[in-house]
């Protein structure tokens, strides 16, 4: 009977590790009831939640708040909407941290291609520009070195590291650094890259951002006032996760409630060369005029030639 | 091309200043000519002032040769006047110089006896008897003043002494009695010190030179916790600190850190230097060692004793501002940035960074003074408006129905505005335009800011602007 215990205790060991590795919190594997025990040991990661059911549930309740979560863009262009995407989580994390300073750090490339971080409509996207810091370093070695020590500090409630393209200084031990910073301090990395590949880092999630048409507004009656431009949305791709196929959505960020939802419209469908789905001509029939001239001849149902 | 300064071997020969290359290399064809560098001569003296700071924090450039050292208060610890010029004097010439000294009661007594005496340490009471035998140029006055004096035959100091003041003063003007007042004394003259003198400041001189990093850090935790006594009995924490290391070879470094609120930790002062120490790497170069070193405070603040808990950590411990030092002393000050907000409708102007280091906002304490306006900013605003080729659909005021930026052809889907943000006749010129902002949309779901500078007319076309991006 001893021997039997002993057994156990090794197998739910070796099972909490495996959950351990596997990101997952322990009390999910585990079929026994050992609850307490589980509380006692077993701490979960902590989330915050987008306030999408669907997308919460893909990403197991929430962006981790002690790991690292990648938001990459094809190209540069699209870095208005990779932004918009970061610091939307970013307000979000900041509205719920305790310590509400948010750090950007940024890069000399990107602020010359796309522009500075504006502070007043950082306030308007719902950000607290007294608590937004922002750093320019002039090398990545000391951006990177900037955004471990500060993440490692703990006196910050996101950090978020811009970074243009895929450069070699930052490889897959330098995102390691970093995550394992992160998950040490309890304290989110994002990272931005901009015009970048897909890439294997040790983030704990990945997104491809792209701009989406915005809706309109809404009007205090609850229509649509038309040809306005209304909230941000964004067309994101969870590229890296736990699911087995990307996923797609479209997502709007309200920031006057200071909170996600997902976009009213249909995606569009998106064929390749962005042909239409309806190719042809799709002029009205004629209404009042005379009607196009029949076919000269007559109509034959030949068979098919042999 | 003229000489301008001879070594003993030439002065030897019968060279003069001034006289002409050509003529010299006639006299002596294997002379040793050297063109003249100003800056580097500029360089070695403020060098050797560097080095002068082991004596006195007060040390002042006199002209592009001479060095003037208040040594008030300092001789008894270097075992007296004489002591101390000797010991100045024998370093330096075993440095390879050739200096001439003296210490007096005033600047002007000690610039004369250098220049035209033989140096040495005037007693008070001296200066009179030394001052007169010398020529009167010793008195730092204009060439043709001298020139007049000798042609009266006043050639030195002691014949002026004995003269009339009024006379002098009709003749020669104020300035000759107030260089001859200062030299003797009677008149006080200042002198400006290269460096502000620190506010604190601790000295440690070593039996043996130190190289190693930590060796350096190590003692600097411990000069921290030396002046800790003197800040807390200011009451005062340190905002700036520097640390001057003066190495055997005469070479001084100086390295400063900043704060972002008045630190009296010795661990926290010494972690500034931490960071300092390692983005300074590769140009402190310690050679054979530092021998001298000194912690001064140049800036600081009142600050409220904190009583530490059981635990040995202080209350109200603030990592935040833990960091922003560590950043700005590892990186420079002004890497680290915060923001404020300014009264102005131009959006370029109603915001200005500044360095997070001295920011009060963080800590809670100073509100956004400045009203945000409430129309619709981007997130990021281009350093520069990017010319942008467009047509505005509808004329006048109309947005564009295409526009084309960084050689991309856009086409315009939706868009908002005009937003009119007049110029600021008080900061611009008179003539500067008007601006209509839009919010554009276009076909690929991107978002723009674009103005338009200026207003379309008969003869006139205006400009397009881009100048920000929308989420």
């Amino acid at each position: 009977m001893a021997k039997h215990a002993t057994a156990q205790e090794r197998l739910f060991a070796l099972r909490e590790t495996i959950a351990k590795l596997e990101g997952k919190t322990p009390t999910l594997v585990s079929e026994e009831p050992q609850g307490e025990r589980m509380a006692a040991t077993g701490k979960g990661s902590r989330r915050i939640a987008l306030g999408v059911d669907e997308l919460d549930a893909a990403l197991e309740g929430g962006l981790p708040l002690d790991g690292m979560t990648e938001i990459r863009t094809c190209a540069m262009r699209n870095a208005g909407a990779g932004s918009g995407f970061v610091l939307a989580l970013a307000a979000l994390i900041q509205q719920q941290a305790k310590a509400p300073a948010l750090l950007w750090i940024s890069d000399r490339f990107s602020n010359v291609e796309a522009g500075l971080p504006y502070p007043i409509g950082l306030a308007q996207y719902g950000l607290q520009v007294r608590h937004f810091l922002h750093a320019l370093p002039k090398k990545l070695e000391d951006a990177l070195w900037l955004a471990e020590t500060a993440a490692a500090s703990g006196a910050l409630a996101a950090t978020i590291l811009e970074i243009r393209g895929n450069p070699s200084a930052f490889g897959l031990s330098e995102s390691r650094r970093l995550s394992l910073r992160a998950k040490a301090a309890r304290r989110p990395i994002l990272l931005l890259r901009h015009a970048s590949e897909e890439e294997a880092s040790s983030a704990v999630f990945r997104f491809h951002a792209e701009p989406g048409p915005a809706a309109e507004r809404v009007l205090p009656n609850g229509t649509m006032l038309g040809g306005s431009i209304g909230f941000p949305v964004f067309r994101l791709t969870l590229e890296k996760s736990r699911n087995p196929a990307p996923l797609s959505f479209l997502l709007e960020w309200n920031s006057r409630d200071r909170q996600f939802c997902p976009a009213r419209q249909p995606e569009p469908s998106r064929l390749a060369g962005d042909a239409t789905a309806h190719s042809g001509p799709r002029l009205p029939a004629s209404a009042d005029g005379s009607d196009r001239a029949a076919a000269l001849g007559r109509l034959l149902a030949f068979d098919r030639a042999s | 091309m003229r000489l301008t300064a001879l070594d003993e071997v030439a002065t030897e020969l019968g060279l003069r200043h001034g006289q002409g290359l050509a003529e010299a290399r006639a006299m002596y064809p294997a002379i040793d000519v050297a063109e003249e560098d100003p800056t580097a001569d500029r360089a070695l003296l403020e060098a050797i002032a560097d080095w002068c700071d082991r004596y006195t924090p007060l040390v002042a450039l006199d002209g592009s040769d001479g060095l003037f050292l208040d040594i008030t208060g300092c001789t008894h610890l270097f075992g007296g006047e004489q002591a101390l010029l000797d010991d100045i004097l024998l370093r330096l010439f075993q440095m390879g110089f050739k200096v001439q000294g003296a210490i007096s009661g005033s600047p002007g007594l000690s610039w004369a006896i250098c220049r035209f005496g033989h140096g040495g340490v005037i007693e008070d009471g001296g200066g009179e008897e030394v001052l007169a035998s010398l020529p009167v140029a010793s008195l730092r006055i204009g060439g043709e003043t001298i020139a007049a004096l000798n042609k009266l035959g006043l050639k030195q100091v002691g014949d002026l002494l004995s003269m009339p003041r009024a006379g002098l003063a009709r003749r020669f003007g104020g300035h000759l009695l107030l260089r001859l007042d200062q030299a003797l004394g009677h008149e006080e003259e200042p002198i400006s010190p290269r460096r502000p003198v620190a506010l604190l400041s601790i000295e440690r001189k070593l039996a043996e030179a130190i190289q190693a990093e930590e060796e350096i850090l190590e003692l600097a935790a411990r000069m921290a916790l030396s002046l800790r006594a003197s800040l807390e009995a200011r009451g005062v924490g340190g905002r700036v600190f520097e640390l001057v290391l003066f190495r055997v070879d005469g070479r001084v470094f100086r390295i400063s850190a900043g704060a972002s609120r008045p630190l009296r930790d010795p661990q926290k002062i010494a972690g500034l230097f931490t960071e300092r120490l390692k983005s300074v790497h590769d140009e402190l170069d310690a050679g054979f060692g530092f021998e001298l070193f000194r912690l001064n405070v140049l800036q600081h603040d009142l600050c409220e004793a904190s009583q530490d808990n059981l635990l040995g950590k202080a209350e109200g411990e603030a990592p935040l501002a833990d960091l922003i030092d560590r950043v700005s002393a590892r990186l420079g000050e002004d890497v680290l940035q915060a923001f404020q907000l300014r009264e102005s409708h131009i959006p370029e102007r109603a915001v200005f960074a500044h360095p997070a280091l001295g920011h009060e906002a963080e800590t809670g304490g100073k509100p956004y003074p400045a009203v945000m306006t409430e129309r619709e900013r981007p997130l990021r605003l281009l350093a520069r408006p990017e010319p942008v080729e467009a047509f505005a659909a509808i004329v006048p005021d109309g947005p564009p129905s295409r526009f084309r930026w960084r050689r991309v052809l856009h086409d315009v889907a939706r868009a908002e505005g005009p937003e009119r943000i007049s110029p600021e006749w008080w900061l611009d010129q008179e003539t500067a335009q008007e601006r209509d902002y839009f919010r554009l949309e276009v076909a690929s779901g991107h978002r723009f800011w674009v103005y338009r500078q200026g207003h379309y007319s008969a003869d006139y076309r205006p400009t397009w602007h881009m100048h920000g991006i929308f989420a």
